[in-house]
């Protein structure tokens, strides 16, 4: 049998492996993305699942409405991520003094993101987990709409967030010792996190080279 | 003819092997800097064509208006920015207030992650491009009713004087 890792994909194949999965200890790992073995699923019925039926003939044409922005509705973090975005996409034309002004305004949305009353580990734990099963519906709502882009998004959303949801029980159990000895990387593309000397040599949810990735620096 | 498209050069594929100061007929790839004159450039494509390590690009001038969000999908993707903010400044004030070196990096981590997240999903919430409608909207709204009094309303002002905005109304056909 064969076994998914639901982060980055990697399968272990029991035939080629010699080890029943099942058989192996609680604390092994993804050998790609160091997802632990609860995060691996049973390969079956994924070639029904990964082709979905073809698009009708009778889609809504309703739906095509185009929206634009009404700002009303974002949130001071929101404008943000909004901010920083843009400042991304004037990196790649190459456009340095927008890129700035763009991530001046980031900057300002960040400091003046109103505080967390409640910021706790255990919050973020919920959260993420919350986040986890509403993407489901995210994804939902894509496909209805037939954009691929918004499915891509739902795509390597949840696998990181997956990621995220995974390191922070992690750290939940383990404490402190769980970063002892090794350093934490998150990719600059799709913001996967992985625990480890080194960053991995391909992103393995976006699949870009280890350069992207950045180290997370200790205090002081 | 008049000029549609514009040389640019990616710095980490660039191997220095300087074909393109030979091609070029206007000397614009020869830059102190390496970033290719956008002025001097007349988009003849000759450098790209030349270059052996593929480290230069032809950028057309006029980009194609955005794909269109249909509103369901960019309520449900602002929904779920909303959680990752949440989630961002979360990682953040714990990160400043622990003791614990660990708890530090992770959520650090978790906290740049989720904005890494965020910044991603607006891209496909109608703002992939610095040049759209959207953003104009956006950056005109905040001149005109800036959030508070200390926002930094000249560097929107600026933004929208120094971006070369699309119409919609004048692009579609």
């Amino acid at each position: 049998m064969q076994y998914r890792c639901s982060v980055c994909g990697y399968v272990y194949d029991e035939d080629k492996e010699g080890v029943p999965f099942t058989e192996l200890p609680d604390t092994w790992q993804c050998p790609w993305c160091s997802a632990p073995k609860s995060s691996f699923e049973l390969v079956e019925d994924i070639k029904a699942e990964d082709h979905p039926t073809p698009a009708s003939s009778t889609e809504p044409a309703q739906h095509t409405e185009a929206v634009h922005h009404d700002m009303q509705k974002l949130s001071v973090g929101q404008m943000a991520a909004l901010c920083s975005n843009l400042a991304r996409g004037c990196e790649k034309q190459y456009m340095p003094q927008e890129q700035a002004l763009f991530n001046e305004l980031a900057d300002w949305f960040t400091k003046s993101t109103p505080q967390v009353e409640d910021a706790t580990v255990e919050a973020i734990a919920k959260q993420l987990q919350q986040d986890l099963n509403d993407y489901k519906t995210v994804d939902q709502i894509s496909k209805d709409n037939k954009d691929r882009g918004a499915q891509r998004v739902c795509v390597w959303g949840e696998k990181v967030t997956r990621m995220l949801s995974v390191l922070v029980e992690r750290y939940q159990k383990e404490g402190d010792a769980m970063l002892q000895d090794t350093d934490i990387w998150v990719c600059s593309i799709c913001g996967f996190v992985f625990i480890g000397k080194e960053a991995p040599e391909l992103c393995p949810v976006c699949k870009v080279p280890a350069w992207k990735f950045n180290k997370i620096d200790r205090r002081k | 003819m008049e000029k549609t498209v514009y040389a640019v050069r990616n710095l980490r594929l660039c191997t220095k092997d300087c074909l393109c100061l030979y091609v070029c007929p206007t000397g614009a790839t020869d830059t102190e800097n390496s970033i290719i004159d956008v002025e001097k450039c007349i988009g003849c494509g000759a450098c790209a064509d030349a270059c052996p390590s593929k480290a230069i690009s032809l950028m057309p001038i006029e980009l194609p208006l955005p794909q269109e969000k249909t509103k369901a999908v960019v309520g449900t993707l602002n929904d779920m920015i909303t959680s990752k903010s949440y989630v961002e400044q979360s990682a953040r004030q714990i990160a400043e207030t622990t003791e614990s070196e660990t708890l530090n990096l992770l959520m650090k981590a978790v906290s740049q992650s989720s904005r890494i997240i965020a910044e991603d999903l607006n891209r496909e919430a109608g703002f992939m491009l610095p040049q759209s409608e959207n953003t104009q909207k956006v950056l005109e709204e905040l001149v005109a009713n800036p959030p508070s009094t200390d926002f930094p309303t000249e560097t929107a002002k600026k933004l929208l004087t120094t971006i070369k905005f699309q119409s919609n109304s004048n692009n579609n056909n």
